[in-house]
């Protein structure tokens, strides 16, 4: 049994129980808004007005007249901007209709300029058909509906200006008085014109069709680019619903639901409104044929490869590989190619997630996307495999040749999306080169580049994933050469423009948690950084692991640490992660010196030195050879330490952390100590040695690095007091004292480690 | 109305054994709903009164005890009344306006509210844009709800009053206060069905029902039979009205109604085509659920018995929308499918918010190959009601057709959360999980359609088939028998039915395993059908010689060879199961 009142009445214009009120075929309809157009036009039309404001209100009339419904205050500002004398006319006027009665309203349709006949607007002209449109429109509509325009004007009239009907005789004796001047009247109807209720346009209900695909658009531009300007999730979710709510047909409102839920992970409302969406731009599209370019075939396609990408962002590989198989043979039973070039460079997206070599795929992709001239895919692809190429070392300048090239491409068809990715690319690159400056200028370049898209909406920075990976690049600069003011700087501008929920907060997250745990090893807090484990394992499990097993390893915990590198080394070369397998062999070579076990190092070293050298990763080279150059040390062939360090000493100072400059610096004094005895200037070795160490002391007190200063300090009060130089000797053992007492750690025996 | 809390206490007071006492409590209520014009309450009422004994004439209750308030508004309401039942709402608001009693309050709001109503409806074709169709509202609600919300505080509403604020509350959204105005209502006035049925269609889940705090009333059986119709708690409903039944209410076309769909709902077909004929019997000008009774014909494809159906409704009143669905149902059956569509494009136009029709339109629109057109009406019968299994199965099935397996896994996985016991979903995600070579899923799916009754006995045959493809051979084997014992022991004869298959595989698997006795036994089955009849018989002559070669052929054997041309004597069926390892 339904519910008892919904059966009632019968409604004649409803088909398929959606009632059309386009049942005449009238495109346009007559809005409030409408008519304040036309009043406008009515008043430039008759009225003389000076030629300058004239030419300005001439170039307002066509965003006036194809944009939005604007609210009245809104619109009366904007003509007031360009000719206050005829915003003000434009407003009796209004007001005369909605303050008196529905013949006013009649009248002044029957006064329009009939543009058949009138000079001024011509019937072809946009004007002209506009009068037109809206002269047609109006006629056609029947009695009732004339009446409840009348009524929504008054209601129209009385939002946008409220207190203005006290003032009517004011007004009148003004207008009467043209003569008195503008300003004078400017001052008297500001304050009332503005007084508009500044609420957003969208909470006010319904909306108009252009205002709802406005709307629609800009928060759909705003999640593209900065979804932190875009309503909250929440609040968006709030007005679509709304919006479905008057127009279930809406279809764009399930793909901008789709989009919102997305951003708060929310699998099963965003499938829905994806899959919703489709259902409906189905319908929107039965006319064409089912396996051509245009019709719903081609929605079908894309609905299944939406949904791959759907399942893809939640990590669902599997389930994305079958929707993605679905598009493939959809698009290949109707030969649409360009669709099938979209899910080619899917599917090799897919792979390189999945962990596998796609290269051959990508290069496929790149190909046949160049020979249906999609330059978007084919670039995309190209960054793709400079990715890929960057990680099996590929030669520096084939990959910089490529970046290149596509840039030239992006910037003849303006895909500044596409340029900020490739920027941020070479930030990476160059990062893993180990050439700090040449990063910091790039990650520099993204960062002050103007937006190439007409700035939007008030964004002026996006928070696309370039930004986020570039400022995560120069948040770990910073902390490298110990300027921590400047992280934290940086990371309280990425948590703004990335708050937390947001789909790129990981990338910041993993960041700043690495380079805490960074701070606080070199502080030697380890007990401070073993909880930030588990943090970071729950981001990136590699990386976890190894931050694990270098706690392990500083805790003394050695065979703990030795079994997860042994573990993390299989893992790493399994997935060719060729930096992690070097950092994981440096640090079993830690280990092995930790029982003094130095030789047993030096084949590992070797490797890891082979491996960077191989993939141009400087700064691991630089770090290996440390390693190298302390085994010999501690193997008793300091010359030879000595020579090896002078090959690593250049690029470290040149572009190494602060840490690595500090510990290169020690071990050269080191080394220079040690030859103390076997030279015969050993005086003068001996004093180059305790500058250098104050070169060192230098960097590690920058870092605030207490046990390494320790070290220097204790060096140092034996070098001099092997010159003899009781005072400086006295001070730096006082130095050395001093850290003791408050690092209250017995010393680590100092020849143990780098 | 002073009789109302005289008519709560002996609605709660009384039970079943007292049937005297609620026939009269139903002439009374049949009685302050007429004046009051809530129609459909007085039929429900009344159809069950109609159903009881009559009361003989001493008994019969006394007319309404009229209050000084009644009389004084005795002629404006008696003026207003007329003017509602000629659909005048808004002049019967304006000379009820002064009316003090509470009769005359409820019709002046009650008028308001319809006329509000009434001008939402007519204003819909008048409106200016196209965004503005969905705007147009019934703008007395704010008012009605101001004015009944005042009311309420104070304490001033009656069970009718009550009952509209409530309706009112639902139209503005405010479904949570809604429940709980209807709640009360309930409990204030029991016997008024309104507010029973706004409740059931408010109450979500059993646990909102358990929540709720209902007053204890032999009204209230009914209202849980409904309510557990509607949440699809079929067994629970059907005890419910089992009860009533034999409570003394047999003779109620309304329970025999109900029981029908509740069979329907749980496709139990003979017993709902059983109690729908019954139904026509003591009711034949009936149009109310004939639009189910005409599925379930359709369903057993009964032609001649759906064809006078539909003559005899369109007889009846052919502006009906459950005549429009039967009629749709006809010409669906007659394969005639655009007609079809038709009639249920007018069933809809009579009333869009009904469910069935756009489903129904659905599924002609697929038979048409019209997918787009289907997959429309899918979605707005999916909008008109989420829970929808039907429709949500429907879309399944379109997507599957435009051959995108993957993509209809989602529509059969919403229809399969609906109806978690019913086996065609899962025999349709099955399909859709072995098209994308997911053969674990697809097994789970066959496996679970089988257990939790198979109803088109596909499931085994699926599952064997799958397992068959992945060299499961021992399991496959299984699922054959099972399938074989399934099908012959359900006793009708099915189409599509494929015991050769299943024969002709286990034969072979027999032979395979050296186990010759039961493979011939089966080869010997095959000759039974004729599109494994060849096979059957290379089987036995290759069983034949297997023999030959190991040991001397065993006589009966031979004799069943030798004369291959005389029918094999038939063993019963159901004997199959012996062979069963």
């Amino acid at each position: 049994m339904a519910s008892v009142h919904e059966s009632l009445y019968f409604n004649p214009m409803m088909t398929n129980g959606v009632v059309h009120a386009n049942v005449f075929g009238i495109k346009d309809w007559v809005t409030p808004y409408k008519i304040s157009v036309l009043s406008l036009l009515y008043e430039m039309t008759t009225s003389k007005i000076a030629l300058q404001e004239k030419r300005r209100l001439n170039k307002l009339i066509l965003p006036l007249q194809q944009g939005p419904d604007l609210q009245l205050g809104q619109f009366l500002k904007t003509v007031e901007d360009c000719c206050p004398q005829t915003a003000f006319a434009v407003k009796i006027r209004l007001n005369e209709m909605a303050d008196g009665e529905l013949k006013d309203m009649e009248f002044f349709f029957t006064t329009l300029p009939n543009p058949t006949f009138d000079s001024e607007a011509y019937k072809t002209s946009v004007v002209g058909l506009f009068i037109r449109h809206m002269l047609l429109a109006y006629n056609k509509l029947s009695f009732s509906q004339v009446y409840k325009l009348y009524k929504s004007l008054q209601h129209y009239y009385h939002m946008g200006v409220p207190t203005f009907v006290a003032d009517d005789s004011d007004m009148d004796l003004t207008s009467t008085e043209v003569t008195i001047g503008d300003k004078m009247e400017r001052e008297l109807d500001s304050p009332l014109t503005f007084c508009v209720r500044n609420e957003d346009p969208v909470s006010r209900g319904p909306l108009s069709q252009k205002q709802a695909e406005y709307f629609l658009a800009k928060q759909a531009y705003l999640l593209k680019n900065d979804d932190n300007k875009a309503l909250r999730p929440a609040k968006l979710q709030e007005e679509l619903n709304n919006m479905l709510k008057f127009n279930p047909d809406f279809a764009e409102a399930h793909y901008l639901n789709y989009l919102n839920s997305m951003r708060v992970q929310d699998i099963y409302i965003s499938t829905h409104s994806l899959l919703h969406y489709f259902d409906r731009l189905i319908l929107s599209g039965s006319e064409g044929k089912s396996n051509g370019d245009e019709g719903y075939g081609r929605s079908l396609r894309y609905a299944a490869l939406n949904l791959a990408s759907l399942h893809c962002r939640f990590g669902h590989y599997q389930l994305a590989d079958l929707a993605l198989q679905e598009a493939i043979r959809i698009a290949q039973e109707s030969n649409d190619h360009v669709c099938l070039q979209h899910c080619l460079s899917w599917l090799y997206t897919l792979e390189q997630m999945k962990g596998s070599d796609s290269s051959v795929l990508t290069e496929d992709s790149v190909k046949m996307a160049a020979h249906f001239c999609l330059p978007y895919l084919a670039s995309l692809g190209i960054q793709s495999l400079v990715q890929q190429g960057a990680v099996q070392g590929k030669s520096a300048h084939e990959l910089m040749d490529a970046l290149k090239d596509t840039d030239i491409l992006h910037w003849k068809h303006s895909l500044s999306e596409l340029i900020e990715i490739s920027l941020a690319q070479t930030i990476s690159i160059w990062r893993m080169y180990g050439k700090s400056t040449m990063a910091q200028q790039q990650a520099q370049l993204l960062l002050n580049m103007s937006s190439l898209e007409p700035v939007n909406f008030g964004v002026t920075q996006n928070n696309t994933e370039a930004f986020a990976v570039a400022l995560c690049h120069l948040a770990e600069l910073h902390a490298e050469q110990g300027l921590y003011g400047g992280t934290t700087e940086i990371f309280k501008h990425l948590k703004e423009q990335f708050p937390p929920h947001t789909q790129h907060a990981k990338l910041w997250m993993l960041c700043d948690l690495k380079i805490q745990f960074e701070k606080h090893m070199n502080d030697g807090k380890y007990h401070l950084a073993q909880p930030l484990v588990p943090a970071i394992r729950a981001q990136n499990k590699t990386e976890g692991l190894y931050r694990k097993a270098q706690v392990l390893k500083s805790l003394s915990r050695t065979t703990e640490a030795y079994r997860i590198l042994q573990k993390l080394q299989v893992h790493c070369e399994k997935t060719r992660c060729t930096e992690t397998i070097i950092r994981v062999l440096l640090s079993t070579a830690e280990l092995h010196w930790e029982s003094s076990d130095f030789s047993t190092g030096l084949p590992l070293l070797l490797q890891a030195l082979t491996l960077s050298r191989k993939h141009h990763l400087q700064a691991l080279a630089s770090r290996t050879l440390l390693h190298l150059a302390f085994t010999q040390l501690m193997l008793g062939v300091p010359e030879q330490a000595l020579s090896v360090l002078h090959e690593a000493l250049e690029p470290i100072l040149a572009h190494g952390g602060i840490m690595d400059k500090g510990r290169a610096l020690m071990l050269a004094a080191r080394c220079q100590m040690a030859l103390v005895a076997t030279r015969p200037n050993g005086r003068e070795q001996a004093a180059v040695a305790i500058h250098t160490l104050d070169e060192a002391a230098s960097y590690f007190s920058t870092l605030n690095c207490k046990e390494r200063l320790r070290d220097v300090r204790y060096l140092q009060a034996r070098l001099h007091s092997s010159l003899g130089q009781t005072a400086q000797r006295n001070r730096c053992a006082m130095l050395f004292h001093l850290l003791d007492r408050e690092l209250q750690t017995p010393r680590a025996p100092t020849d143990m480690r780098l | 109305c002073l009789i109302t809390p005289n008519l709560k206490m002996a609605a709660l007071c009384s039970e079943f054994g007292d049937l005297v006492q609620i026939k009269k409590q139903l002439i009374s209520v049949i009685s302050l709903c007429k004046e009051r014009g809530l129609v459909h309450s007085v039929k429900w009422a009344s159809e069950l009164a109609f159903a009881l004994d009559p009361l003989p004439k001493d008994e019969l209750p006394p007319s309404h005890l009229v209050s000084e308030e009644d009389v004084q508004d005795l002629d404006a309401f008696a003026l207003a009344k007329s003017y509602f039942d000629l659909k005048e709402y808004d002049r019967a608001a304006y000379f009820l306006r002064g009316c003090h009693s509470k009769k005359a309050y409820f019709l002046y709001m009650y008028s308001r509210y319809l006329s509000g109503e009434k001008k939402k409806d007519d204003e819909t074709v008048d409106s200016l844009g196209p965004l503005e169709k969905g705007q147009v509202r019934n703008e007395a609600l704010r008012e009605l709800r101001v004015e009944l919300s005042k009311k309420h505080r104070a304490g001033e509403l009656d069970g009718f009053t009550l009952y509209l604020y409530g309706v009112v509350l639902r139209k503005l959204d405010l479904l949570k206060e809604a429940v709980e105005v209807f709640v009360e209502a309930t409990h204030t006035l029991p016997l008024h069905w309104g507010s029973w049925l706004e409740l059931c269609n408010l109450v979500t889940n059993i646990e909102m029902l358990k929540s709720l705090s209902l007053p204890s009333c032999w009204i209230k059986d009914f209202f849980m039979a409904h309510i557990y119709t509607e949440l699809q708690m079929i067994p629970g409903a059907l005890q419910k009205y089992q009860s009533l039944i034999e409570a003394g209410f047999s003779k109620s076309t309304y329970i025999i109604s109900q029981i029908a769909v509740a069979y329907h709902n749980i496709r139990d077909i003979d017993q709902a085509l059983a109690l729908f004929n019954e139904l026509r019997e003591q009711d034949p000008y009936r149009i109310e659920n004939m639009d189910t009774f005409s599925n379930l014909l359709y369903v057993k494809s009964m032609k001649p018995e759906l064809s006078y159906l539909a003559h005899n409704l369109v007889e009846i009143d052919k502006y009906r929308v459950e005549t429009c669905c039967v009629i749709g149902n006809y010409y669906s059956l007659r394969s005639q499918h655009e007609k079809a569509a038709l009639y249920f494009q007018r069933a809809l136009k009579l009333n869009p918010r009904c469910l069935g029709a756009w489903t129904l339109m659905g599924h002609e629109y697929m038979e048409m190959k019209n997918t787009s057109a289907a997959i429309q009406a899918y979605r707005h019968a999916i909008e008109v009601n989420k829970r929808d299994y039907r429709a949500w199965y429907g879309l399944g099935q379109t997507y599957e057709i435009l051959k995108m397996p993957f993509y209809c896994l989602y529509y059969y996985r919403k229809a399969h959360q609906l109806r978690p016991n019913d086996s065609r979903m899962l025999v349709a995600l099955g399909e859709c999980y072995e098209k994308l070579s997911q053969q674990v899923e697809a097994k789970k799916c066959y496996w679970r359609a089988f257990s939790v009754g198979d109803v088109e006995k596909m499931a085994l045959l699926k599952l064997a088939k799958l397992q068959e493809q992945l060299t499961e051979t021992d399991e496959a084997a299984q699922s054959y028998i099972i399938y074989i014992q399934e099908i012959f022991s359900c006793g009708e004869q099915l189409e599509h039915v494929e015991v050769s298959t299943a024969l002709r595989y286990l034969g072979q698997y027999y032979f395979k395993n050296k186990l010759y006795d039961e493979a011939s036994l089966c080869a010997q089955r095959c000759c039974d059908y004729n599109d494994a009849r060849e096979e059957g018989k290379a089987l036995l002559r290759q069983i034949s010689q297997v023999r030959d070669q190991t040991e001397t052929p065993s006589g009966e054997l031979f004799v069943s060879l030798s004369d291959n041309n005389t029918p094999i004597k038939r063993v019963s069926p159901l004997n199959l199961s012996s062979f069963t390892p």
